[in-house]
């Protein structure tokens, strides 16, 4: 399995580098395309691998991100001697994953202007807050994302970890921890030559429950009473089949 | 060379992803874990729910996924406790069906209370306040209680009294008699006692075998030997009314979670019976309340120490 894969890599490589040449084009695979959440899954490692028309210098950068949605940032407070949850903000377009990846220092690669206008880095991202809702000091709670979404393992910064090969070929490992959300990942691979984009590549995973693991989370969620009425019954199933066994020592 | 996948080595394969909790876990951490605590309940007849739910938390499982998992994994142990303690005549089932009405009525409002807590992101708070108020309550009881005992029969001195003391909250009005219990009281009172038991049970994650025991011997007066059989009865349906609407409300039973727990308690369970006959009620009772104050003084500290990060987040599903 493994060396076919190389072999494989190698000739799509090949071919892909005579194709890059040609339209000035960077291409890309990705070594799993469907990621599938089972019972034995403890996270994933996929790889990214491709060919660009480079030259000495050149930059690339490879941003992946999640499916979207709600995320709190609660904020404790002492009252009356106890830690307590007294103020919350709502994201609503947080990505539930985002990992940042690049061949060198990404402030070397581009000014913070250019980072800005093209949403690069943790805490340059568009995300808003729910509609309606004034906060104060709005840096900070952005900050508390960025830094619980890193300690979660969700979000990552992988700053030189694109290692590029004779100015053609490119790869990178993209981790998905164990706690991942499903959904369709993008994965945008980004060309730069003296900071400016000169081709740029977009890919997807999909992240899907399967297995025994999907069939309990697909009951639990569509048939949600008789799955807690199973779970009751088997409990007292057990436990009654102990009764007997125990019994009988 | 480039292919590079999860590597299944022996360690890995212990590992198995929890459907709901949407994590892997050590599959023999949590049989291991399920079978101390079973062996402390049925060395003891309580203390299932209060140790296993802040464990489970602390191994990482969100509260709401624990809470509602132990809570189903509650009822196994329960029955086969019940089992047994039937064999030996020790279930007053009357005793037990009024406390279990009362328990039904409370959980479910502690379902209710749970998810609004939930909503409001106070759950945390409520639950870890609820453990230290209880917990140091019960300890202290339970440690001068048990305390006394020792001292008195190492006097030599055993008083016999009367069987237990009358209190007004004996003489509310509907008055039952329970023949097994050896008691002519109101039937209000085991139902109130029921129904805050259940709503306790729902909230923290356990079965309330550690507030109704207590209740049973020192607010009803009934005869010890009972108390641990028709506990556990009215546990069993508070347990598995808890764990229904759970999952029917909020979709937070893990199956494999309560199923990996359940395997260890139930032969925990059966052990720790055995061991009852040979270890002293007092002991273990004086040791068991050690641990009791010792996990509240732990979670009163969490609770007041400044936390690393004042900021937290709660990924939305």
């Amino acid at each position: 399995m493994k060396l076919y894969l190389s072999i494989y890599i190698l000739f799509f490589s090949i071919s892909l580098s005579f194709n890059v040449k040609a339209q000035n084009q960077i291409v890309a695979d990705l070594s799993q395309e469907n990621v599938e959440i089972s019972t034995d899954f403890l996270g994933a490692k996929i790889l990214l691998f491709g060919a660009y028309d480079g030259r000495k210098g050149d930059d690339i950068i490879v941003v992946v991100t999640g499916p979207k949605g709600l995320v709190t940032i609660q904020k404790k407070e002492k009252v009356l001697g106890v830690w307590v949850n007294t103020k919350k903000v709502n994201y609503i377009n947080a990505p539930k994953y985002l990992s940042i990846s690049s061949n060198r220092d990404i402030d070397k690669i581009l000014n913070q202007k250019t980072q800005k206008i093209s949403e690069i880095g943790l805490n340059n991202l568009n995300i808003r807050i729910q509609p309606g809702k004034q906060i104060r000091s709005e840096k900070e709670w952005r900050e508390a994302l960025t830094r619980n979404m890193l300690k979660s393992k969700l979000w990552s910064l992988n700053e030189n970890s694109i290692s590029l090969n004779k100015n053609s070929l490119f790869r990178s490992y993209l981790s998905l921890p164990s706690n991942v959300t499903i959904g369709k990942f993008e994965v945008k691979i980004l060309h730069y030559r003296n900071s400016k984009l000169i081709s740029k590549e977009t890919n997807t995973i999909n992240v899907s429950k399967s297995g025994i693991s999907a069939e309990i989370y697909n009951i639990a969620q569509n048939y949600s009473t008789l799955y807690g009425i199973f779970a009751v019954l088997l409990a007292v199933f057990i436990g009654w089949g102990t009764n007997l066994v125990f019994r009988k020592v | 060379m480039y292919y590079h996948n999860q590597t299944n080595n022996d360690e890995n394969l212990m590992y198995i992803y929890l459907p709901i909790a949407e994590q892997p876990i050590h599959s023999l951490v949590i049989v291991g874990v399920g079978s101390i605590i079973g062996f402390i309940m049925g060395l003891v007849g309580v203390g299932g729910g209060f140790l296993l739910t802040p464990i489970m938390m602390f191994l990482g499982i969100p509260p709401p996924v624990a809470v509602a998992s132990v809570a189903n994994q509650l009822v196994a142990p329960s029955v086969s406790g019940v089992l047994s303690h039937w064999k030996k005549g020790n279930v007053d089932f009357k005793m037990g069906t009024v406390l279990l009405l009362g328990g039904v009525i409370g959980s479910s409002i502690g379902v209710i209370l749970f998810n609004f807590l939930d909503k409001i992101g106070q759950l945390d708070l409520v639950i870890k306040s609820s453990y230290v108020v209880f917990l140091s309550l019960i300890g202290s009881l339970m440690f001068t209680e048990s305390l006394r005992l020792i001292l008195r029969k190492r006097k030599g001195k055993i008083s016999r009294g009367k069987l237990h003391q009358h209190n007004w909250l004996h003489g509310l009005p509907f008055k039952t008699r329970f023949r097994k219990s050896k008691l002519y009281i109101s039937v209000l009172l085991p139902i109130l006692i029921g129904v805050i038991v259940g709503v306790l049970a729902a909230i923290m994650g356990i079965g309330g075998g550690f507030i109704i025991v207590p209740a049973m011997i020192y607010l009803l007066g009934m005869p010890t030997s009972l108390v641990v059989g028709t506990s556990l009865f009215q546990i069993i349906f508070v347990a598995a009314n808890t764990t229904i609407l759970q999952a029917s409300q909020n979709q937070t039973v893990d199956i494999i979670l309560a199923t990996l727990l359940l395997i260890g308690s139930v032969a925990g369970v059966q052990i720790g019976a055995k061991f009852t006959n040979i270890l002293k009620g007092e002991h273990l009772r004086l040791i068991l309340s050690t641990i009791i104050i010792l996990v509240s003084l732990k979670i009163l500290t969490e609770l007041i120490t400044i936390p690393s990060d004042l900021f937290s987040i709660v990924i939305g599903r």
